[in-house]
């Protein structure tokens, strides 16, 4: 689904990533992305979703390769992105930006991803109105609509409590295995990831640390002394 | 089951409150529109002298450059301030092609109508990309490079230099004699009407899905890149639809007045401009047409007085901060309450 292949970004003088290699399968299994503060987690995204041009390196998505590909163009192939800091349209109802979107990428079954949001009783109201959480719902919801084949998702906890942020993993976990599609999730919350990602990459400063199972991550000495220490 | 009647329900419930509206006040609210429509244009035809026409008619005039900004204004988050080069633009083109290229007037009018649109498509191609700062400074600049183009010794032959031009024409366009588009009471009724019809024209686009797109632009635009749209032509056609609706109010200002100078470019009517829209309030299409209007007699009553630009700065002041939507704003906001606070006491 996804294949990252030497990649590099930098900002102006500092490398924010060195050659990253990653390949995330379309198989249903979320794909965790954690690493301490600067580590590149949020540029990998950047540039994976279009936001970001890679210094060097290719993003091959869907066996094409879309490195020079617009953000709208990578939307429109089904490479759906939320934000970390939430990306709604303030002043729209919910109805009505989930609404515009769907009817822009001739999506007829909203229906689902209201329902899989629990976004029911939220429709008639302004997005700027309700509460956070629910704000981080409709990102979501946003990002789900045209049946993307893959999400990618920057710290969709952000600004929840653990049990709410644990509650969307879930939500994403059984959403990403019913539909069978690819998703790559930035996340501090490492319980959460630890909890539903069927994989995990860990990146310190900019480099690939590794790639594996929670477990295996659990167990990676060079994982528990770059981030996790007695998280693990 | 019941979850997914549950969504479906409320799903057909925010569509139709989205889009529907209160659909039994439909028909009383289209008669009084009408009754309004016709009122307007016949009654100050009657009761008006010649002066209050020709001031009301510059007010309709402004008001309709105004409606041009406030529609930027509102559904795309762009200030113009160059809506006096597509006005003065207009008319210089329909004199030129009338004097110069011996263009009938009906063909006059098309040709500059034609080169107007085909000009702002130009300009907006390379400037609604910008930020709106940005965009801001690109129209004052384009305005002021074609305000002072036309002062160009080499063009005088073709433009008048500080002079303008004069345009004499006879016979008529679309069926109106040229006599009556100067004279006040029938040019009332052509102006009311395409001021009526250019607001309509602009409500309906607002409401259509382009403004909503729009809308959703000027709000979050990296939203709208990420949900797949493009985002650049939903703003280049707004600039072109509003730069059209100025063309015609420069148009039917050159017709009215039978000359063109190049005052009608400067920068003066471009902020004239947008203090009419924001004193009648940018958030429809009455409000700019209001301010238009309160525009053009304030600036008379002011002059008289010999203090033009110190009351029109004062009445800037107050009515901004007594009417921070607009006059038109406001006062629906004021009836809308009103509303609402009686059918509360009556429930």
């Amino acid at each position: 689904m996804l294949k990252i292949e030497k990649l590099s970004v930098s900002y102006g003088s500092v490398r924010a990533l060195t050659e990253i290699d990653l390949e995330v399968r379309g198989d249903g299994v979320l794909h965790g992305v954690i690493g301490p503060n600067g580590a590149g987690k949020s540029t990998l995204l950047d540039a994976v979703c279009g936001r970001r041009r890679p210094t060097t390196g290719t993003v091959r998505y869907r066996e094409q390769d879309i490195t020079r590909r617009s953000v709208a163009w990578r939307r429109r192939q089904g490479m759906a992105r939320s934000f970390q800091r939430t990306s709604v349209f303030q002043d729209l109802t919910v109805h009505e930006q989930l609404h515009l979107v769907a009817q822009h990428l001739g999506d007829d079954r909203l229906d689902d991803v209201i329902e899989v949001m629990d976004l029911v009783g939220y429709l008639d109201q302004k997005a700027g109105r309700i509460a956070y959480g629910v704000q981080r719902r409709v990102d979501v919801a946003l990002a789900l609509i045209g049946r993307p084949h893959l999400l990618l998702m920057d710290e969709p906890g952000a600004g929840l409590s653990a049990a709410e942020t644990l509650r969307l993993f879930e939500h994403l976990r059984d959403l990403v295995r019913e539909r069978k599609i690819a998703a790559v999730v930035v996340e501090h919350d490492v319980d959460a990831v630890f909890a539903c990602c069927g994989t995990v990459t860990v990146l310190d400063l900019g480099r690939h640390l590794a790639t594996g199972t929670p477990r295996e991550i659990r167990a990676d000495h060079r994982v528990v002394a770059a981030y996790l220490g007695t998280a693990a | 089951m019941n979850n997914r009647t549950t969504t479906a329900e409320s799903l057909r419930a925010a569509t139709l409150g989205a889009f529907v509206g209160p659909s039994a006040r439909l028909p009383l609210a289209i008669a009084g529109v009408a009754v309004l429509f016709v009122l307007g244009a016949v009654a100050p035809t009657y009761l008006g002298n010649d002066f209050v026409l020709r001031l009301g008619n510059e007010g309709l005039l402004l008001g309709m450059l105004a409606l041009s900004v406030a529609f930027l204004m509102n559904q795309a988050g762009l200030v113009a301030l160059g809506a006096a080069s597509i006005y003065g633009g207009a008319g210089f083109l329909f004199a030129i092609a009338m004097s110069e290229w011996d263009f009938s007037p009906t063909g006059a009018l098309c040709a500059s109508f034609l080169i107007i649109a085909i000009y702002a498509a130009i300009l907006g191609a390379l400037i609604v990309r910008t930020n709106p700062l940005a965009f801001m400074m690109l129209t004052l600049a384009a305005g002021e490079m074609i305000s002072h183009s036309v002062l160009l010794e080499g063009l005088r032959d073709y433009t008048g230099g500080a002079d303008g031009l004069v345009v004499n024409f006879k016979g008529s366009i679309f069926g109106m004699q040229a006599a009556d588009f100067a004279s006040p009471a029938p040019f009332w009724v052509v102006a009311w009407v395409a001021a009526w019809l250019a607001g309509l024209a602009l409500w309906a686009v607002g409401r259509s899905r382009l403004g909503a797109i729009l809308r959703a632009v000027r709000e979050n635009e990296e939203r709208m890149r990420f949900s797949g749209f493009n985002t650049y032509l939903p703003r280049l056609i707004a600039y072109v639809l509003v730069n059209i609706v100025a063309a015609v109010a420069g148009l039917l200002h050159v017709l009215n007045a039978g000359f063109v100078s190049p005052e009608s470019l400067g920068l003066s009517i471009s902020t004239n401009t947008l203090v009419a829209a924001l004193m009648g309030g940018i958030a429809g299409s009455v409000g700019p047409v209001a301010g238009g209007l309160i525009f053009s007699f304030a600036q008379d009553e002011f002059g008289a007085r010999g203090l033009t630009q110190l009351l029109t700065g004062i009445a800037i002041v107050v009515f901004i901060v007594v009417f921070p939507r607009g006059v038109v704003g406001g006062l629906w906001s004021a009836v809308w309450l009103r509303a609402l606070g009686g059918r509360r006491e009556t429930s």
